[in-house]
C-alpha cells in the first residue's frame, strides 16, 4: 500500500503515512475521511456522556453551565458537520466507483482538496476549546442575535464560525466530485436505471450537497462579518433571514446524514434476504420526491417564530410520509419470498429501518404545527432527532461496516462480538432516547444544564445516562472487534456474503484500478445476482428469464 | 361565572367558547399518536414475521419477483390518503389556535418582555409591573376562564415562553411584538420556562403563572394597583 506508485489519474502517490495522507486514489480518500469521522465521533460521543453524566441529576454540578453550553454546542456541531454527513459522503467516495465499475473518481484532487478543506475546518472547529472563553456554545445553529458578538463574545465562536464555513466548502467538493463521478464514469452498460440502490441514494444526497450547502456557506459569512461589526441580520427580519438560510441547509442535511445510511441498510437487506431490492422504479422516484420535498420544508424549524407560513410547510413535512412510505414498502417486499440470513450487518439494517420509524412518525408529530407548539425546543424534538440520527442513521451506518469491512480490509469482522455489539447498542439506545419524548411532553426544554426537581424528571434521566453508558460500552465492544478482526484475520475473500452490485466483482482490498479483469454484463441494479440467477436456471435446466 | 369579575378588562360578553390550547394540542395528539404508533407496531411485527418466515431457507428457494405495481399503487394511495387525513386535523386545529384565537376579544392584555435572564410582564390596563426574576420569584398572576392576549418580545436574543400545561409556546424576538391568546381552564399553578436557547443562565429563566378565579383575579389586581401607586 505504501509504495511509491503511479496511481491512475497520473497522480502521483508518495511513500508512508505522506503518501496516505495525499493519495488521491478514491478509496484512501474515502478511508481518510471515514477515519477522521470515526474519530470525530468518538470525540462528540465522549462529550455526549459529560452531558449525560451533568443531566443525571437535577443539580449534579458535574459541569458549569458555561461548559455544558459549550459541550451541546460541540456534540451537536460535531456529529452533524464532522461525523454523520462526512460519513455519508466518504461511503460514497469510496464505494460509488466500485458500484458503478469506475476505475477511479472523476476529479481526484479535487476530492482531495476538499477532504483536507473539510478536516481543516473541524480541527479549526475543535481548537476552539483552547481558547480562553472556551469552544463555540450557541449551539449548533447559532441563531443570531445569540451568536453575535456582542452576545457570544470570544475567539471560540470565531473558530467555529469559521470552522463550519470550511467543513461544508470541504463538503461541497466532495460531493462535487462524487457527482461528477457518476455523471461521468459509469461502466458500458451502467444506465441511470441500472444504478445500485445505495449510489442512487448517494446521487440524491450529492445533489442535495450542491443544492444546500452554498447557502450555508453564505450564511455562515455573513454571520462572520456580523461578528466582525457589520450589520447583517438586524432587528425581526434579521433573525429571521437567518433561521431561513440557516434551515434551508439544514433541512436537507437533515436527508443526506439518512439516505445513504438507508442505501447501506437497503443493499444489506437485499443482499441477506438474497433477493433484489423491491419496487427499484418506485424507490428512485421516491428518493427523487424525497429530495424534492425536502428543499421545502425547512421552515417547519419555525412554526413558533411567527415569521413563516405555518400551513405550507406542514403541508410540504407531511407529504414526506409519501416517500417515507415506500422505503419501507420495499423493504418489507424484499424480505417477504428470500431466504433470509441473520448477520450481524442485517441486524443492523433490520435496526435501522424498525428504529427510524419512530424518528420518522416522531417527526410526522412535530410537522403539525398544533402539537409543535408544545414539542419544539422540548425534549420531544431531542427524542425525535435522535432516532433519526443514532437509532436510525448510525445503524445504518453499522450494518454498512460489517457488510463492507471485508471488502475494504480482505478480513471479514467477528460475528459474535458484532452481536453483541448489536444488542447493547439497541438496549442502550432506545434506554437514551425513549424517556426523552416523555420528559419533553412533562415540559423539559432542550439545552439546560439543570432542571427542576419534578417527580419523576430525575429517574427519567437517570435511565437516560444508563443507556448513554451501554451505548459508549457498545461502541467499545465495535472498537475491539476492528482490532480483533484485523489482528488476527479471517480471509474474505471477494464475495463473503453473495453480494448484488459490482464491488464484489473485484478483489478484497480491490486493487489500484479497482477491476483488473472484465466487468460481468450489466443487465440491472444487481448484476451479479443476475448471473447467479442464469447459473441456478441453467442447471435447473429451465430457460431462465 | 359569566357575571364575575368582567369589568374592567372587557366590554364584551364572555365568549361562548374559548380556544383551548391544551385541549386543541390533546385533540390532535390523541389521533395522532395511537396513528403513529399503529404504523410502527405494524411494521415492527411485520419484519419479525417475514425473518422468522423466511429464514434459514437455502438461496436457490428466495423468489425472484422485485415489484407489484397493484399493490404499489395501492400502497402509496393509502399514503396519500393517510396524508390528506393528518393534513385536515392539523388545519383544523391549527385554524383554531392561530386564526380564532386571534378574533377572540381579549379579557386581559399583558406585554411580556423576555430578556437576559428574567421576564417583565406588564399589565397595560392595570399599570402593573412584575419582574419573574431570574429564579422565578414574583409569580404571573391571571384570571381563569378568560382570553388572555400576550403581546410577546425580547430585549436582546430570541427566547420562547413556554407553558406546558397549555401546550403552548412562542418565540420571543427582538424588533417584533407578537400577540397570542391563551385562557386557563382552571385555577391553580402553572409553570412557565424559556425554551429557546438564549445564553448562559437559559436553564434558570423560568416563571410561574398562578391563575386564580376571576373575582380574586379582579380583587388582586386592584390591590397591586392600590401598592404600585403607592410605591410611586
Amino acid at each position: 500500500m505504501s509504495a511509491a506508485t503511479s496511481a491512475p489519474g497520473g497522480v502521483r502517490t508518495l511513500p508512508g503515512w505522506l503518501g496516505a495522507a495525499t493519495s488521491a486514489d478514491h478509496k484512501r480518500v474515502g478511508l481518510n475521511m471515514a477515519a477522521a469521522s470515526l474519530v470525530f465521533f468518538l470525540a462528540g460521543g465522549v462529550m455526549a456522556l459529560l452531558m449525560r453524566a451533568q443531566l443525571a441529576q437535577p443539580h449534579t454540578g458535574f459541569v458549569s453551565e458555561g461548559t455544558y453550553d459549550e459541550l451541546f454546542t460541540m456534540h451537536g456541531s460535531t456529529m452533524i458537520y464532522l461525523f454523520v454527513t462526512p460519513m455519508a459522503l466518504a461511503l460514497a467516495v469510496y464505494l460509488v466507483p466500485l458500484q458503478i465499475g469506475a476505475a477511479q473518481v472523476a476529479w481526484p484532487r479535487l476530492l482531495l482538496g476538499g477532504f483536507w478543506t473539510w478536516l481543516s475546518g473541524g480541527v479549526v472547529m475543535q481548537l476552539g476549546w483552547l481558547t480562553e472563553e472556551g469552544a463555540g456554545r450557541a449551539g449548533w445553529f447559532s441563531y443570531v442575535p445569540l451568536a453575535n458578538d456582542l452576545n457570544t463574545p470570544g475567539v471560540g465562536q470565531d473558530l467555529w464560525t469559521i470552522g463550519v464555513i470550511m467543513a461544508a466548502l470541504g463538503l461541497f467538493l466532495v460531493a462535487a466530485c462524487v457527482l461528477a463521478t457518476i455523471a461521468t464514469r459509469r461502466a458500458p452498460g451502467m444506465s441511470v436505471l441500472r444504478m445500485p440502490v445505495f449510489t442512487w441514494t448517494e446521487l440524491v444526497s450529492v445533489l442535495m450537497v450542491i443544492g444546500a450547502f452554498p447557502v450555508l456557506i453564505v450564511a455562515m459569512s455573513l454571520l462572520y462579518a456580523e461578528r466582525l461589526g457589520a450589520q447583517v441580520y438586524t432587528g425581526f427580519s434579521g433573525a429571521i433571514d437567518y433561521q431561513d438560510l440557516f434551515w434551508f441547509f439544514g433541512h436537507p442535511v437533515v436527508y443526506v446524514m439518512f439516505f445513504p445510511f438507508l442505501g447501506a441498510a437497503a443493499e444489506v437487506i437485499a443482499v441477506n434476504a438474497r433477493k433484489r431490492w423491491f419496487g427499484y422504479p418506485a424507490f428512485v422516484a421516491s428518493m427523487l420526491a424525497f429530495a424534492a420535498l425536502s428543499m421545502s420544508v425547512w421552515a417547519h424549524h419555525m412554526f413558533t417564530t411567527g415569521g413563516v407560513t405555518n400551513q405550507y410547510f406542514a403541508f410540504t413535512s407531511t407529504a414526506l410520509i409519501l416517500p417515507a412510505g415506500m422505503e419501507y414498502l420495499g423493504m418489507l417486499g424484499t424480505l417477504i419470498g428470500g431466504a433470509i440470513v441473520l448477520r450481524s450487518s442485517m441486524l443492523f439494517a433490520l435496526g435501522f429501518f424498525v428504529q427510524f420509524l419512530i424518528g420518522g412518525t416522531s417527526g410526522i408529530f412535530v410537522a403539525s404545527p398544533v402539537l409543535d407548539y408544545h414539542a419544539e425546543d422540548s425534549y420531544i424534538v431531542v427524542g425525535h432527532f435522535h432516532y433519526t440520527l443514532f437509532a436510525g442513521s448510525v445503524f445504518g451506518f453499522f450494518a454498512g461496516v460489517y457488510h463492507w469491512f471485508p471488502k475494504v480490509t480482505g478480513a471479514r469482522l467477528r460475528e459474535s462480538l458484532g452481536k453483541v455489539h448489536f444488542v447493547l447498542l439497541a438496549v442502550g439506545t432506545n434506554l437514551t432516547f425513549m424517556p426523552m419524548f416523555f420528559l419533553g411532553d412533562y415540559g423539559m426544554s432542550r439545552r439546560i444544564a439543570e432542571y427542576p426537581t419534578h417527580p419523576s424528571w430525575g429517574p427519567l434521566n437517570l435511565l437516560e445516562s444508563i443507556g448513554a453508558g451501554i451505548i459508549a460500552l457498545a461502541v467499545a465492544v465495535f472498537l475491539v472487534n476492528v482490532g480483533l478482526s484485523l489482528r488476527r484475520r479471517e480471509p474474505a475473500g471477494d464475495d463473503p456474503w453473495g453480494g448484488h452490485t459490482l464491488e464484489w466483482a473485484t478483489s478484497s482490498p480491490p486493487p489500484p484500478g479497482n477491476f483488473p479483469a472484465a466487468l460481468p454484463p450489466i443487465r440491472s441494479y444487481a448484476p451479479l445476482l443476475d448471473l447467479r440467477e442464469q447459473k441456478r436456471s441453467a442447471l435447473a435446466g429451465g430457460g431462465g428469464t | 361565572m359569566a357575571a364575575l369579575g368582567r369589568r374592567p378588562w372587557s366590554h364584551a360578553s364572555v365568549p361562548a367558547a374559548l380556544v383551548e390550547t391544551h385541549a386543541t394540542y390533546q385533540h390532535v395528539f390523541d389521533i395522532y399518536v395511537p396513528i403513529g404508533l399503529g404504523v410502527i407496531t405494524l411494521f415492527a411485527l411485520a419484519t419479525l414475521l417475514a425473518v422468522v418466515l423466511y429464514r434459514r431457507r437455502p438461496p436457490e428457494q428466495a423468489a425472484r419477483f422485485s415489484s407489484n405495481d397493484r399493490l404499489e399503487g395501492g400502497y402509496a394511495l393509502l399514503l396519500v390518503c393517510t396524508i390528506a387525513f393528518l393534513l385536515y386535523i392539523t388545519f383544523s386545529a391549527e385554524h383554531r389556535v392561530d386564526t380564532v384565537s386571534a378574533r377572540e376579544q381579549p379579557q386581559l392584555v399583558v406585554n411580556v418582555t423576555a430578556a437576559k435572564w428574567e421576564w417583565h410582564f406588564e399589565y397595560p390596563s392595570y399599570g402593573i409591573d412584575r419582574y419573574s426574576g431570574a429564579v422565578g420569584s414574583e409569580q404571573l398572576v391571571l384570571p381563569a376562564n378568560r382570553a388572555i392576549r400576550f403581546r410577546l418580545t425580547s430585549a436582546d436574543v430570541i427566547h420562547a415562553l413556554w407553558i406546558p400545561a397549555l401546550s403552548y409556546k412562542h418565540d420571543a424576538i427582538p424588533g417584533s411584538v407578537q400577540s397570542f391568546t391563551l385562557s386557563f381552564a382552571r385555577p391553580g399553578t402553572y409553570s412557565g420556562e424559556c425554551a429557546e436557547f438564549c445564553g448562559l443562565m437559559h436553564s434558570n429563566m423560568l416563571f410561574t403563572a398562578r391563575v386564580l378565579a376571576p373575582s380574586r383575579f379582579l380583587a388582586w389586581a386592584q390591590a397591586e394597583r392600590g401598592s404600585t401607586g403607592a410605591r410611586r
